[in-house]
């Protein structure tokens, strides 16, 4: 009895205790490899402000905007050994009345790029998986995931703004955001700043542009959210 | 073995130590609580909405105090709406309007859509007082153990029970 348990005992924490060290220094190597994400094109490519009810449980009818954009990314760097999937999203932001500051965001498209070794966990058809397995090549890592050009890419979530009106909004900007998502280890969004290895991610952010004046739509049928 | 029964003073012993455990592992959660000012400010994942990246059984660090800025959009929040038990683990889409009354949308990544079905009854938005912490770190597999042991409640009986009578059993 005394030599078994101790014996368990003692083999389960030591188990513990090299796990822990394990997954501290998979988490700590995150810093070592350097993040040089870049932006080289946001911009919007088309802009409408209709009025109607967003969503079947919208209810009242409200204005809402839909943008379409083009994209133009490097966010290859991210992945590393660690990265289980990166979430990729951008925002609009724009402010309100009597405020400098952007005090209203909302993101407009998103999407998730998983990494080769978490494409089984993907929530997709068998014959995209298939597709996704095929594009890694056999690789573990495939940092080709994180080139991103989209050309007059359709908004995934429309923006409303809880008074319901949102036409001829000035100043509003589109940014690019990415979360890197470990296997073990901090969560991690890109940077305003440098730090180490790890630089700032610059030229995120579009043009300020406005929003057009409302224009006369007949019911949101049309505006089902793309899936993709 | 029944030996360490028969000593009032040793039984005492044991019966301190083990209450001794207990009350060092209350203190340690107690004090994260503190430190991060967050309820719960360890989490484990019950539903599929965040994967792949989070999993059922995963565990998720919190914080929840906003030192440098404000909890905003792209983050990963833990919120419990009014009236329901069950925190949420989703990502905060939209933000209108700054400080405590800013109103949150919130979607968990692999949903199609937003929350608004999740809230209370007349909840659009959620406010930054129905999150209990922001995600900030993230281990794996660790937490399905508590999920086994509150889907099958015999393991956590017999569970305190080994335990119990591996530390009144054990000796100096």
């Amino acid at each position: 009895m005394y030599s078994s348990v101790v014996r368990l005992q003692n083999t389960f924490g030591f188990f513990t205790t090299v796990a822990f060290v394990v997954a501290s220094l998979v988490s700590l190597s995150d810093f070592l490899s350097a993040r040089t994400p870049t932006v080289d094109l946001l911009k919007t490519t088309s802009l409408q402000v209709v009025k109607g009810r967003p969503h079947y449980y919208s209810s009242k009818k409200e204005e809402y905007a839909i943008i379409k954009f083009s994209l133009d990314a490097d966010l290859s760097s991210l992945f590393t050994w660690n990265t289980k999937q990166v979430f990729v999203y951008v925002t609009a932001e724009w402010p309100s009345l009597g405020s400098q500051n952007n005090t209203n965001q909302a993101v407009i498209w998103d999407k998730i790029i998983t990494a080769p070794s978490s494409d089984h966990l993907a929530n997709i058809g068998p014959i995209e998986r298939k597709r996704l397995k095929k594009s890694a090549g056999g690789k573990p890592i495939d940092p080709s995931r994180g080139k991103l050009q989209l050309k007059n890419q359709r908004y995934k979530y429309q923006i409303t703004h809880p008074s319901g009106r949102i036409a001829s909004q000035e100043d509003v900007v589109l940014k690019l955001h990415y979360n890197v998502q470990p296997w073990v280890g901090i969560l991690t969004w890109n940077q305003e700043q440098t730090w180490g290895k790890w630089q700032a991610l610059k030229g995120a952010a579009s043009k300020k542009f406005a929003l057009p004046a409302l224009k006369k739509k007949d019911e949101g049928k049309k505006n089902k959210t793309t899936r993709t | 073995m029944l030996s360490s029964l028969g000593s009032p003073r040793q039984a005492a012993a044991q019966l301190m130590n083990f209450g001794l455990i207990l009350s060092t592992a209350f203190m340690m959660w107690k004090g994260l609580s503190v430190i991060t000012d967050s309820p719960s400010p360890i989490v484990v994942v019950l539903s599929g909405s965040m994967e792949p990246a989070f999993q059922r059984g995963d565990l998720l660090l919190l914080w929840n105090r906003n030192v440098i800025e404000e909890t905003s959009v792209g983050e990963i929040v833990v919120y419990n709406v009014q009236g329901k038990d069950i925190p949420i683990v989703h990502r905060i889409i939209r933000k209108f309007g700054t400080g405590p009354e800013a109103k949150l949308l919130t979607k968990g990544d692999n949903n199609p859509a937003d929350d608004t079905e999740l809230y209370a009854a007349g909840q659009d938005y959620l406010n930054r007082k129905d999150i209990i912490g922001s995600v900030v770190g993230y281990i794996p597999f660790v937490g399905y153990v508590t999920i086994m042991l509150s889907e099958h409640p015999w393991m956590k009986t017999a569970m305190l029970g080994i335990m119990g009578l591996v530390v009144v059993l054990q000796r100096e």
